[in-house]
């Protein structure tokens, strides 16, 4: 009795995670970085294989300083807005153990 | 091109694709494209975190949950994140995100001097086939150059002007370095036209990947000059530095400007860039900084594929190639020149030579003599490829005969039958006309890929060889056929000149199949014995159509001399003169093809060489997976298993066999001998008359090698009574590049000392 409650429940288990496949998700990971790209799939260990994938990682103080220095000689006032640093990686793997949040998108 | 050709024979393996083929790939790709993807931060998104972890808890180990028409093939190539072998953004702990170097620091010109030093080593390993985000990216300058955030007139300081930097040493930076690193740049985008546009394996060959850079587009190539120019100026005008130094810092700004000119065909004088020996000379002036070069930049880079390993190559290397590179193209310039052009077979001759080099010319190289073949409408001066193939024909098998004369193309009258069969001719030449290019294009490639596209075109030739029998009935209606009695004088036989030339065609190829298969390492020590004999075969059916295609230009000489068409007449003679040399030359394959059969039959006799024990192995389908290419053919199959076996059992002994060897070799050297004292007129190696007589030494020594291993050989047999000699005679087989001549493998003998037993 107890098996085919545990069947039932990884059944509806697998069916709930079927319906993020495709889904754009954002994985944010343990050094900061965030990949965004389409779910293709996963285990029970939360890996997850994402194609299309973009890495975003979050601007560096270098970074801000020269888009401060930019900003100002281009004689513009008020707030900087500084993009993270976005870059494409194609078919990519993220191992559970280093995801810190995932989001999915619409 | 060659390339797209080639991939049109790709097939989808079942086994990826689940059993689905074409519609599961056409779905998929239909599947992704009805994805919307969006990429706009965190618009919209919903934090799912804590419900995928407990779903993904439920599941069985093991269980994966996947998308339907993803396959686990491909997940093999998805990048591991945080593995640092796999990951470029992966920052080990301590480590910081950015490289520290301020690009915009002046620096002393013993470092520029260094600096430009490593980008022209770097560029070099680039030409070697190593990727720009492992080469010529990580220089911090050329990485600022190229960053997304900089524009024209791409400065160091995001596009600034540089008016504000008046040190020598900053102005050694902004202004020298600065050109510098554009015109490399700028000769990256040239090289990589040039190669882009010709025949090439990416990632076999070179690697074009850009990683989501642009090489500065808002500059032309002219501009980098100028740039290089007022960089000069500054050097020796204003720089106020030594001598020693300014004319350190000249010299390398004067090379690169040298090397973009010469990528733009504003000159052509590849020679010239020997000036990297003046370059060398000055390298001692150079204090590194290494500083400025980090791998870090591969953190920005879109990539998707991890770092290849490489391996690191000295400053003096990267000289030699230097040199090496201007020499081969130096050496193509010369291979194709107008003169070679003249003669189809001295052309393809050429090609040969060329990649035959020793280094073999690199992907740039290769390019670049394509390109100066291909890249228009015609081969050289006055040669289109039309004319190319139809000299080509004239050679082999037309000599002298109207069909081939290239006035009869040019008859309008619609009734004429000059006309007429030339229409024919076009027709026919036009089928042919994608695998005949091919025999000088494919050759420009890496070995594998010649291997293997000639191992296809064997099939395609063959069914040439039906449409060339059409076009020949077609063009007997016209004219009625070429026809000479038989021997015995009962019948008529017909030279079937489209027929014979495709034909002859088809059985070169297959011989170099074989041969390269030998250079390329294929075959089992077991199987080069058999391939050896298909060798010998494949070339007496190209002797045996020789002499059929002789029999007829003979006749032409005979009546070309009394009709008193001289130029006809003398074309016919040049054209029998060398159907003379085609046949010592294939008569010397058969010699020493049969003689390396025997010999490895003699080793198989007595059992030193062996086929490995395979419990599930049928020799039929070993034999069918091995000659899979040759069995398709319908115009005179290929001998079977069988027959081969019949071969093989017709020689009844080890010392039978070695004597044939002795006598094919003796055969072989006699061919060899005639060979020498042809010119390069009659054999048409015009402009490869070095490589011509390197090769006659080499099979020479080749000939002499295959006796004196069989003469150990056969000794040795008779010494224990030519029963197994297996455990006392033990062979090795050179790998190609130790061979004296790579397309024939010799064994090599050993006799094992025999240790007492006390």
């Amino acid at each position: 009795m107890a098996d085919t409650m545990a069947s039932v429940e990884s059944t509806e288990a697998a069916e709930h995670l079927e319906g993020f496949l495709n889904k754009t998700l954002h994985l944010h990971i343990t050094d900061g970085r965030m990949f965004v790209g389409q779910l293709k799939c996963t285990d029970n260990e939360r890996n997850i294989i994402l194609a299309m994938t973009h890495e975003y990682r979050q601007p560096s103080q270098v970074d801000v300083k020269l888009a401060a220095e930019r900003h100002e000689k281009a004689g513009k006032s008020g707030n900087v807005k500084v993009d993270m640093k976005k870059r494409f990686l194609g078919l990519v793997v993220v191992p559970g153990q280093y995801i810190t949040k995932m989001e999915v998108e619409g | 091109m060659a390339v797209a050709e080639a991939s049109q024979s790709l097939t989808i393996d079942d086994r990826e694709t689940e059993g689905k083929g074409i519609n599961f790939a056409a779905e998929r790709l239909a599947q992704e494209a009805r994805q919307p993807l969006s990429f706009s931060g965190s618009r919209g998104t919903q934090d799912v975190t804590a419900e995928f972890a407990a779903a993904a808890k439920q599941l069985p180990p093991g269980q994966l949950v996947k998308d339907e028409y993803f396959t686990l093939f491909e997940a093999v190539g998805a990048l591991e994140i945080m593995d640092p072998k796999m990951d470029s953004g992966y920052i080990p702990p301590g480590d910081s995100v950015e490289p520290g170097f301020d690009v915009c620091l002046g620096l002393p010109a013993e470092e520029v001097i260094w600096i430009m030093d490593e980008l022209l080593r770097l560029t070099i390993v680039w030409h070697d086939g190593y990727p720009l985000s492992q080469t010529v990216y990580p220089s911090l300058h050329v990485d600022r150059l190229l960053s997304p955030d900089n524009k024209a007139p791409y400065t160091f300081s995001f596009g600034d002007s540089t008016d504000q930097y008046v040190e020598t040493e900053e102005r050694l930076v902004h202004v020298v370095l600065r050109a510098f690193c554009v015109a490399l740049v700028k000769s990256c985008a040239l090289v990589l036209h040039t190669i882009q546009s010709q025949g090439f394996y990416e990632e076999e060959d070179f690697v074009t990947h850009l990683f989501g850079r642009e090489l500065l587009p808002g500059t032309g190539a002219d501009e980098a000059l100028r740039l290089v120019d007022e960089a000069v100026r500054f050097v020796e005008e204003e720089s106020e530095l030594d001598k020693d130094m300014r004319s350190a810092l000249s010299e390398r700004l004067q090379f690169v400007r040298l090397y973009v000119s010469l990528l733009m065909n504003d000159i052509d004088d590849w020679t010239d860039m020997t000036a990297m020996d003046e370059i060398a000379d000055t390298h001692a002036l150079a204090r590194a900084r290494p500083e400025a070069f980090s791998d870090k930049v591969q953190r920005q880079l879109a990539t998707s594929t991890p770092p290849r390993p490489m391996v690191p190559i000295t400053w003096e290397e990267a000289h030699q190639r230097w040199l090496q590179l201007s020499a081969d193209i130096t050496e193509a310039g010369d291979l194709t020149d107008y003169d070679v052009c003249q003669s189809p077979h001295g052309l393809q001759r050429a090609i040969w030579v060329f990649v035959y080099r020793n280094p073999t010319p690199n992907t740039f190289a290769r390019a670049y003599l394509q390109n100066i073949l291909f890249a228009g409408e015609q081969v050289t001066e006055g040669i289109t490829f039309f004319d190319l193939m139809l000299t080509d024909m004239r050679d082999l098998v037309l000599a002298g005969h109207e069909l081939a004369d290239p006035q009869s193309f040019v008859v309008e009258m619609p009734a004429d039958p000059r006309h007429k069969c030339s229409r024919i001719m076009e027709a026919f030449m036009d089928k042919a006309f994608d695998e005949y290019m091919n025999l000088y294009r494919m050759v420009c490639q890496n070995r594998c890929r010649i291997r293997r596209t000639f191992t296809q075109s064997v099939g395609i030739l063959d069914n040439l060889e039906r449409d060339a029998q059409r076009s020949d009935s077609e063009l007997d209606g016209v004219i009625g056929g070429i026809l000479l009695p038989t021997e015995d004088d009962s019948a008529l036989i017909a030279l079937n000149p489209l027929t014979s030339w495709t034909k002859y065609h088809k059985l070169l190829v297959m011989s170099w199949t074989i041969q390269l298969g030998f250079e390329t390492d294929i075959y089992l020590p077991h199987e080069t014995g058999m391939m050896y004999w298909y060798l010998m075969v494949f070339a007496q059916r190209r002797r045996k159509l020789l002499e059929h295609i002789d029999r007829f230009t003979s006749a032409r000489v005979k009546n070309l001399a009394s009709s008193g068409d001289v130029r006809p007449h003398a074309d016919a003679v040049v054209s029998l003169d060398w159907l003379a040399v085609l046949r010592k030359e294939v008569d010397l394959i058969i010699s020493l093809s049969s003689a390396l059969w025997q010999l490895n039959t003699a080793l198989a006799m007595t059992k030193v060489i062996e086929a490995p024990k395979r419990d599930y192995a049928q020799e039929q389908l070993l034999y069918d997976v091995r000659m899979k290419s040759y069995l398709g053919i319908a115009h005179d199959p290929v001998p079977s298993l069988d027959e081969y076996r019949d071969a093989e059992q017709s020689i009844r002994s080890t010392d039978e066999a070695c004597v044939n060897v002795d006598s094919a070799v003796k055969d072989a050297k006699a061919c060899l001998a005639e060979l020498k004292k042809t010119t390069s007129k009659q054999g048409k190696y015009f402009g490869t008359e070095n490589e011509w007589k390197r090769e006659m030494k080499q099979l020479e020594t080749t000939c002499v090698a295959v006796a004196v291993q069989t003469f150990q050989l056969r000794s040795t047999a008779y010494k224990h009574g030519q029963h197994s000699l297996k455990g006392i005679v033990e062979v090795r087989v050179p790998p190609p590049g130790s061979r004296y001549h790579d397309w024939w493998p010799v064994p090599q003998i050993k006799i094992k000392e025999k240790i007492a037993v006390v």
